[in-house]
């Protein structure tokens, strides 16, 4: 059964001080992004090694200076968190199918739903500014797309795990599609490196940014992570503390 | 008694293997089910897609689309055959049965894999003709037509592989052949557009000529390199749960 090392959760102060300092991190990325870090000209893509101006409803931006790219500062660390956690969830799930411990496949599972609720607003926020640069609501394009079908598969995993009814089986196999579905994404982070886009420009390789640029978006990134650490933690409470109830409300029955 | 347990001879990967594939074919020999029923669906598919088509302009010309059409329909035909394949196993006990006798896992992940390519490929290649009769109605086709083979080949590995996994999956689950497309369709799809775009290329070239035709046989080798790898370790989880 159920050993309980793997049953600890982080203690409240570690969980509640995190919780203050993702709020206060993203504060600080809000603040610096949009009264200090300077305008940014639209991107450049490499195409056969030479670079061409990004375009926006057929006008080249690269000499434009767009307020829209603020949210770049909170779409990309909210993008980088859905992958990290989505990882984080995998390895969960691969430590399930090894040591066969119920506690890891609520881990993985609660892992998934964190990373669906970033992946959901990975595609608001992408979504806001698709519309707002090139007047579509969508676009077919590599990065969209491959994280389209990331959105897919973490949806699938949980239509999956709704349609299996015994609990063994059904950790199993979502352990099995987590890892399998794991997959997409390294090809959606790389698929910018292989297919050149205007839209998703390697922002290290086309030049970098300042310092002052960086600084939000770093912030933003750690405040991000922090941030669905915390949100994981607190759900995993949630859930053990409903299985204890559950124990013991069979314990009181039986 | 153990020694003589331990003294009995393994019987070998190969005759397991062989003995589960052969069951398989004589079973599909006996009623066609599999590659009849795929194959009525594959033709149905193309006569719908003759209703999209016939309300295109003249000047449209269906192999720049082509491609998308022909996978499009392998992905569906062969969501039916991955579905009826299991079906059959789990509702007459047989996987049970399988499981019972000493017969390695992995084993029955590659023989199941194997026969479900060998089905999956046979309709595949008896709705060839029927697509270029119907759907390309006697366009040429531009590259050299062998160029098809290895998208095609990579493809249907791609296709039976995966789906053999899922396959087992859903069989075990209650929405059975509407779980299998849900999950099946976003996994495949890295594979599915490698394919389109190989098959492209050679259908109806692009600006870039055969260009894309190389990178994307790689991505469909990588993937299927990863994947088949991936579903031939975790086969074991899913039958043995």
């Amino acid at each position: 059964m159920t050993d309980k090392q793997s049953m600890r959760v982080s203690p409240n102060w570690l969980v509640f001080s995190l919780l203050g300092a993702s709020a206060v991190l993203l504060l600080v990325d809000f603040v610096l992004a949009f009264f200090v870090a300077p305008l940014q000209p639209g991107a450049q893509v490499y195409m056969n090694g030479q670079p061409v101006s990004a375009l926006i409803n057929g006008v080249a931006i690269s000499n434009q200076l767009l307020f829209s790219q603020k949210i770049f500062y909170f779409h990309v660390p909210i993008a980088i968190g859905s992958f990290l956690i989505f990882t984080f969830a995998m390895v969960y799930s691969v430590l399930f199918l090894l040591r066969r411990d119920k506690v890891y496949d609520t881990r993985a599972r609660i892992g998934m739903e964190v990373t669906l609720v970033l992946v959901l607003l990975t595609l608001i926020t992408g979504d806001l500014w698709t519309r707002h640069d090139w007047g579509a609501w969508w676009v077919w394009e590599p990065r969209l797309t491959t994280y389209f079908i990331l959105f897919l598969l973490v949806v699938s995993y949980f239509v999956l795990r709704g349609a299996v009814e015994d609990e063994e089986r059904k950790a199993t196999y979502a352990a099995v599609f987590g890892i399998v579905a794991w997959v997409d994404v390294p090809i959606s982070f790389v698929i910018t490196r292989l297919v050149p886009s205007g839209v998703h420009p390697v922002v290290l390789r086309s030049g970098g940014i300042e310092f002052i640029q960086l600084l939000p978006f770093l912030l933003g990134l750690v405040g991000m992570v922090c941030f669905s650490w915390v949100l994981y933690q607190l759900r995993l409470r949630e859930e053990f503390a409903r299985e204890r109830v559950e124990v013991l409300k069979t314990e009181l029955e039986g | 008694m153990e020694r003589a347990v331990s003294d009995r001879p393994k019987i070998s990967s190969w005759r397991q293997f062989s003995a589960i594939l052969r069951k398989d074919i004589v079973a599909e020999l006996r009623t066609f089910e599999m590659i009849t029923s795929m194959g009525l669906y594959i033709l149905l598919t193309l006569v719908v897609y003759y209703l999209a088509i016939s309300q295109a302009s003249g000047e449209f010309d269906v192999r720049e689309i082509s491609a998308g059409l022909l996978w499009l329909a392998f992905i569906f035909t062969s969501l039916l055959g991955l579905n009826r394949s299991l079906v059959h196993e789990k509702d007459q006990g047989v996987l049970e049965a399988i499981l019972l006798s000493p017969i390695d896992r992995p084993v029955l992940f590659a023989a199941k894999a194997v026969g479900n390519f060998i089905f999956i490929g046979i309709v595949e290649l008896l709705s060839l003709p029927l697509f270029y009769l119907f759907i390309l109605q006697g366009k040429p086709i531009e590259g050299p037509w062998y160029l098809l083979i290895p998208p095609l080949l990579l493809g249907t590995i791609g296709i039976a592989g995966v789906g053999t996994l899922l396959a087992t999956m859903s069989v075990n689950t209650k929405g059975r052949d509407v779980i299998l497309a849900v999950m099946f369709v976003p996994i495949m799809f890295p594979l599915l557009y490698a394919a389109v775009a190989a098959t492209s290329a050679v259908i109806a070239p692009g600006p870039e000529g055969m260009g894309p035709y190389l990178p994307a046989m790689a991505i469909a080798a990588v993937y299927d390199g990863i994947m088949l790898l991936g579903a031939y370790s975790l086969y074991e989880f899913i039958v043995c749960a």
